[in-house]
């Protein structure tokens, strides 16, 4: 369900960026970026989730969660930051970062794919 | 007499005479012991940045130390190295593990060199701007909720400790870091930084924003 749900965009990002020969994996990408947010399996338990923090990070891997989020929301959160004021100031990794050495974030949607088949 | 004044004064101008004339044996002594002592096996002394990948930032060992001279306040390099209580809460490069201290410790002359040769690494993408540290409330908005900055980093708030962890602690920023480099740092992210954890600010902040919350990381106590 949730892994159909991020195919699509797994594919458009694969489209969309070439990825160099120096790219990071997926997993390297998620749990340099993400992680210490949302865990290091995605569990959105990250050591910043602390109990001040005012909203807890996405958990990517309840089915129920994820699922309420289209293509266009996980590519947003990445890109723009997403649609809610956390995400917008938390997940975001402009162009700039990836400009210099990390491949988009196919790679991330693909991680968090790999997080949902265990 | 008067000279002596004036150049402890201005430190870091000091430096820079000291190593344009060699008069000074702080500089080259401090080379000497840091090398001696191993530093560089887990510390960059020279520019520019070399990492390219996710991989060449874990393989390192401790932060860059090749702009010191930009990035420290006079005063702390030699408070630190007689007392070097944790600045990240988290072990170098993990996203799980504390940092247990336990950093090489120098006391003496030998402290003082190695201060001096260090505030001589200097970075010309650091510009003497000026910008004076101040709490003021659009630096601190745009650091607790706008931009979400202690999600990440540790700040004191009546006495106690809040905030994310994965980022260096910016309690006592106001004795370690230059406002002139915290704004650099924010806004040429890639000279200081290219491959980092935190998210890159420069095209989103805008300047006067990045001059405000340079401003108020450089007065956290
Ligand atoms: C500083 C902490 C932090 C980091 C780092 C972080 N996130 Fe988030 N993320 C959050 C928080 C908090 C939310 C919850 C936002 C909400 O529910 O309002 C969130 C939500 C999300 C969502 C759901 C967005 C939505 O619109 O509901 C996605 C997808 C996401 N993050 C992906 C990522 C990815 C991919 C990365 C790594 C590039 C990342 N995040 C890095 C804190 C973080
Ligand atoms: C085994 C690796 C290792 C060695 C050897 C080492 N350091 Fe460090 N150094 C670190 C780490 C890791 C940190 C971060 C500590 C922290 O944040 O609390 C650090 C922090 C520092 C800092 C503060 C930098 C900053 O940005 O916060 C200075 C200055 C420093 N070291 C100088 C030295 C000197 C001088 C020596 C030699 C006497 C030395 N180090 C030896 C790993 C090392
Ligand atoms: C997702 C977590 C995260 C967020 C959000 C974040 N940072 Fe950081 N910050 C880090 C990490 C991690 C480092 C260490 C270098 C690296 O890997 O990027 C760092 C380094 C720094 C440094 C250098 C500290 C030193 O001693 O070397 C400053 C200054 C700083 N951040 C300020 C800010 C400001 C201002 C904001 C908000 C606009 C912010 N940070 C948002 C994680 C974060």
């Amino acid at each position: 369900m949730t892994i159909r749900l991020l195919m699509p965009a797994l594919v458009f990002f694969a489209l969309g960026a070439g990825i160099p020969a120096y790219a990071a994996t997926a997993e390297e990408n998620y749990r340099f970026h993400c992680a210490q947010c949302h865990g290091l399996e995605g569990k959105g338990n990250g050591i910043n989730a602390t109990r001040e923090m005012p909203v807890s990070p996405r958990d990517h891997t309840s089915a129920l969660e994820m699922g309420k989020l289209t293509d266009a929301d996980i590519i947003n959160a990445i890109t723009d930051g997403g649609r809610r004021q956390a995400s917008r100031a938390s997940c975001r990794r402009t162009e700039n970062t990836f400009k210099n050495e990390i491949p988009r974030i196919e790679g991330l949607s693909e991680e968090a794919l790999q997080l949902q088949g265990r | 007499m008067r000279r002596a004044v004036y150049l402890s004064a201005i430190p870091v101008l000091a430096a820079a005479i000291f190593i344009s004339t060699g008069a000074h044996a702080g500089v080259a002594e401090g080379k000497k012991a840091f090398e001696a002592r191993k530093c560089a096996s887990c510390h960059q002394v020279a520019g520019p940045a070399a990492e390219k990948t996710i991989k060449d930032q874990l393989s390192k060992k401790g932060p860059e130390l090749w702009y010191s001279g930009s990035k420290f306040k006079a005063g702390f390099l030699e408070k630190w190295r007689a007392d070097p209580r944790p600045i990240r809460p988290l072990a170098y490069n993990s996203v799980t593990e504390r940092n247990t201290g336990g950093h090489p410790m120098l006391s003496g002359q030998e402290k003082a060199d190695v201060a001096a040769y260090l505030m001589s690494l200097k970075s010309a993408d650091v510009k003497p701007l000026g910008i004076q540290a101040a709490d003021n409330p659009k630096g601190r908005i745009a650091f607790v909720r706008k931009h979400s900055c202690y999600g990440c980093h540790q700040v004191r708030t009546r006495g106690s400790l809040v905030g994310g962890f994965s980022g260096p602690s910016l309690a006592e920023a106001s004795e370690r870091l230059n406002p002139d480099w915290v704004y650099a740092y924010l806004s040429k992210p890639s000279v200081f930084k290219p491959v980092k954890m935190m998210p890159v600010y420069a095209g989103i902040i805008n300047d006067a924003e990045m001059k405000g919350l340079a401003a108020y990381v450089g007065s956290l106590r």
